[in-house]
C-alpha cells in the first residue's frame, strides 16, 4: 500500500513537474517579433491604342507596372513588367492584366472594340471566293498591246456587273505578259494592261479607289511552254480575290 | 448677110490691118528672140550644179575631182576579215639632210641617232625601233580599241614604223608613243570625211601632251586640202581625254606630237 | 633677203618665225646699219629660240602604224623565299594576274609554252634578247616575285619594254598585305590595273570593279554582287520578294533597285556602307529601272504613278520629282550619257513595239535611234559615242527570233551586231573602261551572266547556278 502511494505521489510529482515545465516553457516563450513594414502594393495600368478597330486590324496594347515581379495578360501570357504588344482580336475583347508582387496583386483592364462587321460577312467564305473565280473572268490581250480587244468586251462587262453587285468584295487586277520580251518593258506593259482594265471598270461605274492594280510583267507566268497558246495564256489581266 | 456684104465692101481697106498685123507679128518675133537670148542663164543655173545632198557633214570641196562611184557607207557591219592590205615592207633608213639650224640648240645634243627629217613634204618612215614581224595588218572589225574601227569606211593605211621625235622621248618611251598612236587612230572616225574624197590624202596635225596626259593646242600643221579630212583629224584628237600621264621619270613638262593621218579608201 | 640664215627650226616656234621674217623685211631702219641689224636680229632669234633650250620633245607618228595589240609576256612570278605558304599564294596571284591581263582586251599575251625555261624574278635576271626574239616575240614583259614572311606577303613587280635595252623600265611596284589568298588576288588585280593604265592610254583597268545582278538561286529574286571576273558572288538583299534592275551609284556607295511590295513596285535604296536599306520615297504604281546621273546627284526612273509608265527624275534622296516624258505608250529603262551628264537614252512604246530614243536631260529633243523590230535595254558607252542595247530585228507576233546585243554609233546611227550565237541576249552594260560589255544570255539553256569585249569577241560565262539576269557594271 505504501508503494502504491509512493508511485502515485511520484507520478503526481512527475506530472506536476512536466506540467510546470511545460508551462514554464510556454511562459518563457520569447516575445513575438515586431511586425515587418508592409511591402508596397504593385501598380498596373493597361491601355489599347486604338481601342476601336475594324475587324481584322491590329491594335497595340501598352502596359506599365511597378513593384511587380509577375505580370501576365489574359490571352497573351507572361509579359515583361513594362511593354507593348500588337494584337489582332477577332471580336471585341477586354484584356485583363494581372500584376503580382510582394505587396499584393493589382489588376488592370483595357477594352478593345471590334467594329461590327459589314453587313455581308467579311470573313471570306469559301463560297464567295468560288463565286468570284467563277464569275470574274480574266481579260486577254494581243501581243505587245494593252488595249481591250473587241472579243473581250463582253467578259469585261460581265466582270464589271458582278463586281458592281458585290461592292464589298475586295480584289486586285494583275497585269501579265508572255515570256518573250524584256523584264523591264514587260513590267511597264503589264501596268498598262491592268490600267486599261481599271479604266474600263471605272467607266462601267465602279469607284476608282476600289480597283487596285499591279503589274507582274513576266515574273509569274501561268504556263511555261514556248508556244503561242501558252503565250496567249500569259498575256492577261488577272483578277485576284483579296482576302 | 449685111455683114458679109460689108466685108466684101471693105476689101479695099485691107492694107491698114495688114500693116498692123505685120507690125505686131514683128514685135512678137522680136520679143521671143530677146527672151530666148537674154534670159536662159536663170533657167540653166538650176541644172547640174553640185549641191551637198547627203554628204556626210562636209562642205563640198570644189578642187577635188569627183570620183565616178562614191562608196556606199550607209550600213557598215563588222565583218571578220582582218584587213584589206598587208603592212608595207620596211623601207631603208635614209638619213635626211637636217635643215640649217645655226643656233646651237639642244636638239643636236639630244639626238643620239640621226634626226628624222623635218621636211613636211615627203616624210620618210624610219626604220622602226620595234620589230615588225608580229604585225597584224589593219582591217575592219578590229579589236577593242576598235569598235570605233568598225565604223571606218576604209581599209589600211600608209607606211610603217614610227619615229622617235625631236628628243629622245621616243627612244626612251617607245611604249608611250605607241599609246598615242593607237588612241588617235582608234578615235579617228573616217566616215566623217566626205565620201567623194579620193585616197592618198594626208593631213599633219600637231598638238601637245601635258604632264597629266591631256592633249592640248591642236593645230593643223599641213592641211591635206580636204577640209572634211582636216576636220575629222582634229576631232579625233579632241575626242581623247587623256593618253595617260607622261612617264614619271620624264623631266619635261610636256611633249609635242606631230601626227599624220593617211586617208585611204 | 637673207632668209636662209635666219631660218629657225620651226618646231620651236612656228608662229614666231613669220614675225621674224616680216620684221626683217619691213624695218628699213636697219638698212643703214648692217651690223646693228645683224646683232639685233640674232638677239631676237636667241630670245625666240629660248623655248628651244627648254626641253621640247617631239613625237612623230601617224595612222597606219604599229600593231593593234601589245604583245605582252607574263611568266609566273617567282617565290622570293622558302616560306611554305608561298605556293598557294603564288598560284592565286599568277592565275589572277594572267586572267586580268588576258581579259583587258589590249594585249596579245605570249602563250606560256613559249616562255624560256628560266624566268626572271628580279631586274638583274632579265635576258632581253631571249624575250624579244621568237618564239616569245614580246614587246613587253611583266615579271616579279612574291614571298611570305610571318604574317605578311610582299610582292615586287616590274613591267619592262624588252625592246629598249638602255631604259626598259616602265613600271616598278611593291605591294605588301596580309598573307592570304584573297590579298594575293587583290594585289594581282592592282598590278594588272597599273599595267593596263600605263599601256592602255590612261584608262583605268577594271580588275577591281564589280558587277551587280539579279539571282534567284535562293528561291527569290534578290540582288547579288560579284567581282568583274565572276568570283566572290554574294547576296546583297534578303527581301524575300522580287527585286529587279540593280544600279550602283557612281561612287559605289549606294545600290538602287526596284522591288515588289504588297501593292506596288517601288524604288529601294540600299547603302552598301551601312549594310541596310535607307529611306526612299514611295510613289505608288510601277516604279522601276532606276539610273544614276554620272555626278551621283540625280536619278531617273520609270514610274506609272499617273497612268502610263513615264520617265521621271529625282534627286539622290528622292525629292524634287520631275516628269520628263509625256507620250502614250510605256517609257522605261533610262540610261545616262555619262560623258556629258546631259542626255538620256530610253525605251518607248509610243510607236508600237519598243524602240530606243534619246533626249536631253530636261526631256526635250527626243530622237528615235532604232527603225524597226523590238529594241530594249540601252546602255550608253563611257566615251559618250555609242549605245549598246538588245534588239530583235524583224520581230513580229509569233516569230521566235532571238534578241542579240547590238552596238550603235549615236552620231551616225550605224550599228554592228555583237552576238551571234543564239539564245536571248539582253541587258548589256558597259564596263568603266569602255572595252567590255556584260550581258545576260540564255544560250547555255538558262539565263546567265556573260561578258565579252566590245567588239563581240572573248565571250565568257560568269554565273552557273540558278537564273542570273540584269547585270550592272560598277563605275570604277
Amino acid at each position: 500500500m505504501k508503494l502504491q502511494k509512493i508511485k502515485w505521489i511520484t507520478l503526481m510529482f512527475a506530472l506536476g513537474a512536466v506540467l510546470m515545465l511545460g508551462a514554464c516553457k510556454k511562459k518563457v516563450a520569447p516575445p513575438p517579433p515586431p511586425a515587418p513594414p508592409p511591402p508596397p502594393a504593385p501598380t498596373a495600368s493597361l491601355s489599347a491604342s486604338p481601342n476601336s478597330v475594324p475587324k481584322g486590324q491590329p491594335t497595340t496594347l501598352s502596359w506599365q507596372t511597378t513593384n511587380a515581379t509577375d505580370v501576365s495578360i489574359d490571352g497573351i501570357g507572361a509579359v515583361q513588367p513594362n511593354g507593348s504588344q500588337q494584337v489582332t482580336p477577332a471580336d471585341s475583347t477586354t484584356y485583363h492584366l494581372t500584376a503580382k508582387g510582394a505587396g499584393g496583386t493589382q489588376e488592370a483592364t483595357a477594352r478593345v472594340t471590334v467594329a461590327a462587321p459589314p453587313p455581308q460577312a467579311a470573313v471570306p467564305s469559301a463560297t464567295e471566293e468560288e463565286l468570284f473565280s467563277q464569275s470574274v473572268k480574266d481579260i486577254y490581250f494581243d501581243y505587245d498591246k494593252a488595249d481591250i480587244r473587241p472579243d473581250q468586251r463582253a467578259a469585261l462587262q460581265g466582270d464589271a456587273q458582278f463586281l458592281g453587285q458585290h461592292p464589298n468584295i475586295p480584289f486586285k487586277v494583275e497585269g501579265h505578259c508572255d515570256e518573250r520580251g524584256s523584264t523591264e518593258y514587260n513590267l511597264a506593259l503589264g501596268t498598262s494592261r491592268a490600267d486599261a482594265v481599271k479604266s474600263a471598270l471605272t467607266q462601267a461605274g465602279l469607284p476608282a479607289n476600289r480597283v487596285n492594280t499591279i503589274s507582274l510583267g513576266k515574273e509569274q507566268p501561268f504556263c511555261n511552254e514556248h508556244t503561242e497558246e501558252c503565250w496567249q495564256q500569259n498575256r492577261r489581266a488577272h483578277f485576284v480575290y483579296q482576302k | 448677110m449685111a455683114a458679109n456684104a460689108d466685108i466684101f465692101l471693105e476689101r479695099g481697106n485691107l492694107g491698114r490691118p495688114l500693116a498692123w498685123s505685120l507690125a505686131l507679128h514683128l514685135v512678137f518675133a522680136i520679143f521671143i528672140i530677146v527672151y530666148a537670148v537674154f534670159i536662159p542663164e536663170k533657167r540653166g543655173e538650176g541644172w547640174g550644179a553640185g549641191g551637198g545632198g547627203e554628204a556626210m557633214g562636209a562642205t563640198l570641196v570644189s578642187n577635188v575631182p569627183l570620183p565616178a562611184n562614191p562608196v556606199k557607207t550607209e550600213n557598215v557591219l563588222a565583218n571578220d576579215s582582218r584587213g584589206l592590205t598587208k603592212s608595207m615592207p620596211l623601207p631603208e633608213v635614209k638619213p635626211p639632210e637636217p635643215e640649217a639650224i645655226p643656233i646651237p640648240d639642244k636638239e643636236s645634243k639630244k639626238k643620239p641617232k640621226p634626226a628624222p627629217n623635218v621636211s613636211r613634204k615627203k616624210p620618210e618612215p624610219e626604220q622602226p625601233v620595234e620589230e615588225a614581224s608580229n604585225v597584224i595588218p589593219f582591217g575592219q572589225g578590229g579589236p577593242v580599241s576598235g569598235p570605233y574601227g568598225t565604223f571606218n569606211a576604209g581599209g589600211a593605211k600608209g607606211g610603217f614604223g614610227f619615229t622617235g621625235g625631236g628628243g629622245d622621248f621616243g627612244n626612251r618611251y617607245a611604249w608611250y608613243v605607241r599609246v598615242v598612236q593607237q588612241k588617235v587612230s582608234a578615235n579617228w572616225l573616217k566616215y566623217e570625211v566626205d565620201p567623194r574624197v579620193t585616197s592618198g590624202q594626208r593631213v599633219y596635225l600637231t598638238f601637245d601632251i601635258t604632264r597629266s596626259g591631256e592633249p592640248s593646242n591642236v593645230q593643223i600643221e599641213q592641211s591635206s586640202g580636204v577640209p572634211s579630212l582636216d576636220q575629222s583629224a582634229t576631232r579625233a584628237i579632241q575626242r581623247i581625254d587623256t593618253f595617260g600621264p607622261l612617264p614619271p621619270d620624264y623631266s619635261g613638262s610636256k611633249v609635242s606630237v606631230e601626227f599624220w593621218f593617211d586617208y585611204k579608201r | 633677203m637673207n632668209r636662209s640664215k635666219f631660218k629657225v627650226d620651226i618646231r620651236c616656234n612656228p608662229i614666231h618665225v613669220a614675225e621674224v621674217q616680216v620684221t626683217h623685211r619691213m624695218s628699213p631702219r636697219f638698212y643703214f646699219i648692217p651690223q646693228t641689224r645683224a646683232i639685233i636680229t640674232s638677239l631676237l632669234l636667241l630670245i625666240l629660240a629660248l623655248p628651244c633650250f627648254s626641253q621640247q620633245d617631239w613625237i612623230r607618228t601617224g595612222t597606219g602604224l604599229g600593231v593593234e595589240k601589245i604583245r605582252l609576256a607574263v611568266p609566273d612570278f617567282k617565290p622570293s623565299n622558302q616560306d611554305p605558304k608561298n605556293p598557294e599564294l603564288l598560284k592565286a596571284f599568277n592565275d589572277t594576274l594572267w586572267n586580268d591581263l588576258d581579259n583587258a582586251g589590249i594585249f596579245d599575251l605570249v602563250s606560256k609554252s613559249f616562255n624560256p625555261l628560266e624566268v626572271p624574278g628580279q631586274p638583274t635576271e632579265v635576258k632581253f634578247e631571249v624575250w624579244s626574239a621568237p618564239p616569245p616575240n614580246a614587246s613587253m614583259l611583266a615579271f616579279g616575285n612574291l614571298g611570305v614572311s610571318g604574317n605578311t606577303v610582299m610582292v615586287q613587280g616590274w613591267l619592262y619594254d624588252v625592246k629598249n635595252v638602255t631604259s626598259p623600265q616602265v613600271l616598278g611596284k611593291q605591294y605588301t598585305d596580309v598573307a592570304t589568298t584573297d590579298a594575293a588576288r587583290l594585289i594581282a588585280h592592282k598590278f594588272a590595273d597599273e599595267i593596263i593604265f600605263r599601256l592602255g592610254g590612261g584608262v583605268q583597268g577594271i580588275a577591281e570593279s564589280s558587277i551587280y545582278f539579279v539571282s534567284d538561286r535562293t528561291g527569290h529574286k534578290e540582288i547579288w554582287a560579284m567581282d568583274y571576273d565572276g568570283s566572290n558572288q554574294r547576296a546583297i538583299t534578303h527581301l524575300g520578294s522580287i527585286s529587279l534592275s540593280p544600279r550602283i551609284s557612281p561612287d559605289g556607295s549606294r545600290l538602287a533597285f526596284s522591288s515588289l511590295t504588297k501593292t506596288s513596285w517601288e524604288i529601294m535604296m540600299y547603302s552598301l556602307e551601312l549594310g541596310r536599306a535607307v529611306a526612299f520615297p514611295r510613289f505608288g504604281g510601277t516604279n522601276l529601272s532606276p539610273a544614276w546621273a554620272p555626278d551621283g546627284t540625280r536619278l531617273t526612273f520609270s514610274s506609272s504613278r499617273t497612268g502610263t509608265s513615264e520617265i521621271y527624275m529625282v534627286d539622290a534622296s528622292g525629292g524634287s520629282l520631275k516628269r520628263l516624258t509625256n507620250a502614250k505608250g510605256p517609257d522605261v529603262s533610262p540610261t545616262w550619257n555619262r560623258k556629258t551628264g546631259a542626255q538620256l537614252a530610253f525605251v518607248s512604246g509610243r510607236s508600237g513595239l519598243p524602240q530606243i530614243y534619246t533626249m536631253e536631260a530636261d526631256g526635250t529633243n527626243v530622237q528615235r535611234m532604232t527603225d524597226q523590230g523590238y529594241a530594249v535595254s540601252p546602255s550608253w558607252a563611257p566615251n559618250g559615242q555609242f549605245l549598246t542595247f538588245s534588239w530583235m530585228r524583224k520581230y513580229g507576233p509569233g516569230a521566235p527570233g532571238s534578241n542579240d546585243i547590238y552596238l550603235m554609233d549615236i552620231a551616225s546611227k550605224q550599228w554592228v551586231q555583237l552576238t551571234h550565237d543564239g539564245g536571248r541576249n539582253d541587258f548589256p552594260s558597259w564596263s568603266p573602261d569602255g572595252r567590255h560589255i556584260v550581258f545576260q544570255s540564255s544560250r547555255s539553256g538558262s539565263e546567265q551572266i556573260w561578258t565579252m569585249l566590245a567588239d563581240g569577241t572573248k565571250v565568257q560565262q560568269l554565273t552557273f547556278t540558278g537564273h542570273n539576269t540584269q547585270p550592272n557594271w560598277s563605275w570604277k
